[in-house]
């Protein structure tokens, strides 16, 4: 909010704060402010006014704050209202207190100003403006203005000729009214807008802007001041509908005092009569529904201190509440300003205290708190131990946007029903919350490809879909890596699970039906499901065409994406050591020619199952298509004894065992 | 002559010799040769044996000594090739992978609390209205609410939402357990905006919490610059400032002395010589009731960081937008 430093200094006596000096001043102890402007003879200083302190919405209130901080008195310069004796303001208009809507106005005052010449208004008033952001428009609506900014209380003017029926209402808006305010803009109202009307039709947006037919223009002799305060509750529901933000509106939706009502419509007067000549009419319409009741606070100089972390003497504490405004009743209590809505408990007094006392003044002490024992999310160490691993392995980590754009549901045929939609996105490409983190992240390999002709990556993160109408977030793994790389990814994926302590996983043929999201990102061939037990945690396996071409890549990506929540639950089981031999192994290998269909896991099991318990490791070291027909297989076999050295007689007893078996099935041969 | 002939050749070999390597491999070839030659000679008559024997003799001298003034030589050679080794030949590439920025941060700022005594604890992204604003004191009427639940807040159905803030750990949390608490929530929150240099709809937060008997705002300070002089590795400076958050009171602004000029000014600070960190307070008892805690027995702060911006600022990134990027070129620095 824009000040004039000009402005704030009138409201002091003597010596004042230099601009830049007062701008520390204020930052330091209560609300932000920037580096003071220079402009025409005065500074403009745009002080960050917090939402709980509408009290410092305005000069005078502002200059109040700077008082307790520097412990200097602020005071309003002295003025007198003169009221004409004959005309009084009930001859002009009425305003019954029935036909104000309290459910809309607290309180609603008017007063009648006549013989008024509107003309442009004195420099200085027009300066001020000009600092605080206002565009001078005629010495009646400067007024206006000048006391809204001074004092915090927003007014409003209405040329009383053009008030049809002399007589003035606040209610609610009928659906289809509609009005056209001052900056000549047309609002269709309704029932959730607050308006002041005439006898006909509304002549302003209650509390947020005036109507431009009832509007101070240069013929205007008549003015009525409307100073009112409005409930936030009718503000705040006109701005939904409305969509419509003043600088009126933004003080009566943080609150207005009370008392200001009838207090800022007199200073308005007697500025109007004195600088645009006009007469006031006897008396003030004032319609009030309750009064501000007072309130009091026990005052607590311990607690405070206590909260604080630091000794402040109860006299000092009092100086300091005293200076901002309260008064101290008996018994400890104190009664908390009328202005101050924002103060309701100790915590509140401790705040006050804190920031005039000064935060710098608070030294850093050691809590002494009670010997607890931390007990991490089990998430943080797994995802943790994941992320080392990949990275170890070669992997980039990236971080996407869990929103996607509906192209890219459709493209992977995810239907709309069992994911969520954002109300309000930010745009088309963020609409959809992730089911799957493989979108984002064949995106990244697009994107990379023109610089990178090895692509490993991977990221963890959050998937989101329905599930049986409720909305599910699940923790998730997912990466991708460049080029025709099955058996590569395969590998990570092995020595991640190893790692990770778990024993009895397997990969299994990929089967579609199996996937909630019935992804189309597969190439159902050359994928497979990885498997834990019996239960499916995630699929690896080839891009298919049609969405790499959706992505416009040309290479072959392999991707994997796994269910970081069932993963957990396993990974929590123990790891335990294995004990390994201390003899020498011996090694022989075999080849084997078998059909081209022939799975490599068949014949590994007939090996595995021969050679019993001293056959420790086999690798498949080799393999190559014969004709089309058939391929040969070589295997390296690794014999161990767990408590000598084993014999070579024993090996070649297992290894004839194994040819035996092998060669059962007439389809296959053992090459020699 | 057989022999005549072979001689030659023989020499050509040792002399001709680019290495030591080759000229170890020669001269054992030309042993053997001799060997089958002095085999040859049981099978021939005594005097032509005799004269044989006396030329394969010589030969085989006169090999040796080629052989060692060969050998010499090449050393010689080696040694001045060692001499000279060219140092700035381009490294071979390693590639190991890499981790993201945020995670990084995100480490040693678990690390740290760890180290202090705090708990990790995490929480949901999507969100309700009680735990995003009603149990935190932004009830629906308050002007702070419609700047965050209208403006901000991303919605899905059945007024579901996408967490604005990390804090809706803290009611979760203690809703479940009774103080004293100490616990720090890293995640990613959610807020709607114009995306640009330092702005995102996506990014990192940590918040903190610790609840206990007499806690105050002077512990918080504590806490906060062993947490900075950690994180940063060196002393660091911190102020507050009063701010307002619905949460907490007393509220403040956390400002650290600027990482990049120490305080000086720069162009990061603003010439002010501070930048701010984060949001902080002592919790409000309205929250603490929420909460089913009692406020007259229990005290303690919150405060919240941006781990986005903490990574910003210790590595110097000059625009958020790289963080969501995918880019490799970017990633593969950290």
């Amino acid at each position: 909010m824009n000040f004039s430093y000009n402005l704030l200094k009138s409201f002091f006596k003597k010596s004042f704060p230099k601009p830049k000096e007062l701008a520390e001043i204020l930052t330091m102890k209560a609300f932000e402010c920037e580096e003071p402007q220079k402009v025409e003879g005065d500074f403009l200083l745009n002080i960050d006014v917090l939402p709980n302190r509408p009290d410092c919405y305005s000069h005078f209130g502002m200059a109040k704050e700077i008082s307790a901080i520097i412990r200097k008195k602020a005071k309003l310069a002295k003025w007198k209202l003169k009221e004409e004796k004959k005309a009084k303001v009930e001859d002009f208009i009425k305003i019954k207190p029935q036909n104000v809507d309290s459910s809309i106005c607290k309180r609603y005052c008017a007063r009648v100003i006549f013989d008024v010449k509107v003309q442009e208004s004195p420099k200085w008033l027009k300066d001020y403006l000009t600092v605080c952001g206002f565009l001078p428009i005629n010495n009646v609506v400067d007024i206006t203005n000048f006391v809204m900014v001074l004092l915090g209380q927003p007014l409003h003017a209405f040329d009383f000729e053009k008030i049809e029926g002399e007589e003035i209402k606040v209610r609610w808006a009928k659906k289809g009214e509609k009005i056209l305010t001052l900056d000549e803009e047309v609002f269709e109202l309704d029932e959730k807008v607050g308006v002041i009307a005439d006898k006909e039709k509304p002549i302003a947006i209650a509390g947020i802007k005036g109507g431009k037919d009832s509007g101070i223009s240069e013929k205007t002799e008549i003015v009525v001041i409307e100073s009112a305060n409005f409930e936030k509750s009718a503000i705040l529901s006109a701005k939904r509908k409305l969509d419509l933000i003043t600088e009126a509106s933004k003080r009566f939706e943080h609150g207005v005092s009370l008392s200001l009502t009838p207090f800022a419509l007199d200073f308005a007067a007697f500025l109007i009569q004195k600088f645009a000549k006009g007469k006031i009419a006897k008396g003030k319409i004032d319609v009030l529904f309750e009064k501000e009741k007072k309130r009091v606070i026990k005052f607590d100089p311990q607690k405070i201190c206590e909260i604080l972390g630091v000794k402040i003497s109860e006299n000092q504490q009092l100086e300091i509440l005293k200076s901002l405004g309260f008064k101290k009743l008996k018994d400890n209590f104190l009664e908390i300003p009328e202005f101050r809505g924002d103060v309701v408990e100790i915590e509140d007094l401790a705040e006050e205290v804190g920031r005039i006392y000064g935060y710098e003044r608070i030294k850093g002490s050691s809590p002494k708190t009670t010997l607890t024992f931390p007990e991490n999310d089990i998430q943080i160490l797994w995802e943790r131990e994941i992320k080392d691993i990949f990275k170890s392995m070669g992997f980039t980590e990236v971080i996407n946007y869990s929103f996607l754009p509906e192209k890219a549901i459709s493209a992977f045929g995810i239907p709309f029903e069992k994911i969520n939609k954002i109300k309000n996105p930010a745009s088309f490409e963020f609409e959809f919350l992730r089911p799957t983190l493989l979108y984002r992240i064949l995106e990244n390999v697009k994107k990379n490809l023109p610089f990178y002709s090895e692509i490993k990556i991977f990221e963890i993160g959050n998937v989101f879909f329905k599930e049986n109408g409720k909305v599910v977030e699940r923790n998730t793994l997912s990466g991708a890596i460049l080029g025709d790389k099955f058996f590569e990814l395969k590998g990570y994926l092995d020595t991640l699970l190893s790692k990770l302590g778990i024993l009895d996983f397997w990969f299994d043929f990929y089967q579609p039906k199996f996937d909630i999201l019935n992804l189309k990102v597969w190439n159902k061939i050359k994928s497979s499901e990885i498997k834990i037990g019996q239960e499916r945690v995630g699929v690896l396996g080839e891009v298919s065409k049609e969405i790499l071409e959706h992505f416009k890549i040309q290479v072959p990506v392999f991707a994997f994406e796994i269910n970081l929540e069932k993963l957990m639950k396993i990974m929590e089981k123990e790891q335990e050591f294995q004990p390994y031999s201390f003899y020498p192994a011996i090694l022989r290998d075999i080849s084997i020619i078998c059909p081209q269909k022939t799975l490599v896991d068949e014949i590994m099991q007939i090996l595995e199952n021969c050679g019993g318990e001293n056959l420790v490791d086999v690798d498949l070291i080799d393999i190559y298509d014969i004709d089309d027909e058939r391929k040969s297989l070589t295997f390296r076999l690794s014999f161990q004894h767990k408590e000598r050295a084993i014999e070579p007689k024993e090996v070649d007893e297992l290894m004839e065992k194994i040819f035996k078996e092998i060669e059962k099935n007439p389809y296959f041969e053992i090459r020699k | 002559m057989e022999l005549e002939k072979e001689k030659e050749k023989i020499l050509r070999e040792i002399k001709e010799a680019k290495n030591l390597k080759e000229l170890e491999e020669s001269f054992k070839e030309v042993q053997n040769k001799i060997k089958t030659f002095t085999q040859k000679l049981k099978k021939i008559s005594l005097p032509q044996r005799k004269k044989l024997g006396k030329e394969i003799n010589e030969l085989k001298e006169k090999l040796e000594k080629e052989y060692l003034v060969k050998k010499e030589i090449l050393k010689e050679k080696e040694r001045k090739k060692e001499e000279f080794f060219d140092i700035t030949i381009p490294p071979k590439k390693i590639e190991i992978g890499s981790l993201h920025p945020i995670t990084l941060v995100k480490n040693k700022v678990e690390e740290v609390f760890q180290s202090l005594g705090f708990e990790i604890v995490l929480g949901p992204e999507i969100e309700d209205e009680w735990h995003n604003f009603d149990a935190l004191n932004i009830p629906s009427d308050h002007p702070a609410r419609d700047i965050l639940s209208l403006g901000k807040t991303f919605y899905l159905e059945n007024k579901k939402l996408m967490r604005t803030q990390t804090s809706s750990v803290q009611i979760r949390y203690m809703e479940k357990h009774n103080p004293p608490l100490k616990i720090v929530v890293p995640g990613k929150v959610f807020r709607k905006d114009a995306i640009d240099a330092t702005h995102e709809i996506e990014f990192w937060q940590t918040e903190g919490l610790m609840v206990d008997k007499g806690i105050s705002v002077a512990n918080f300070k504590e806490i906060m610059e062993e947490f900075l002089r950690k994180f940063f590795e060196k002393e660091m400076k911190i102020r507050l400032r009063p701010s307002y958050f619905p949460f907490t009171e007393p509220s403040f602004e956390v400002d650290i002395s600027c990482v990049i000029c120490g305080g000086s000014g720069c162009q990061t600070c603003k010439n002010t010589g501070w930048i701010e960190a984060g949001g902080a307070g002592m919790v409000h008892p309205q929250v603490f009731r929420n909460c089913k805690i009692d406020p007259k027995e229990w005290q303690g702060f919150a405060f919240g960081m941006g781990l986005t911006r903490l990574a910003m600022l210790k590595y110097k990134i000059p625009d958020i937008r790289y963080f969501n990027s995918g880019d490799l070129r970017f990633l593969k620095q950290f």
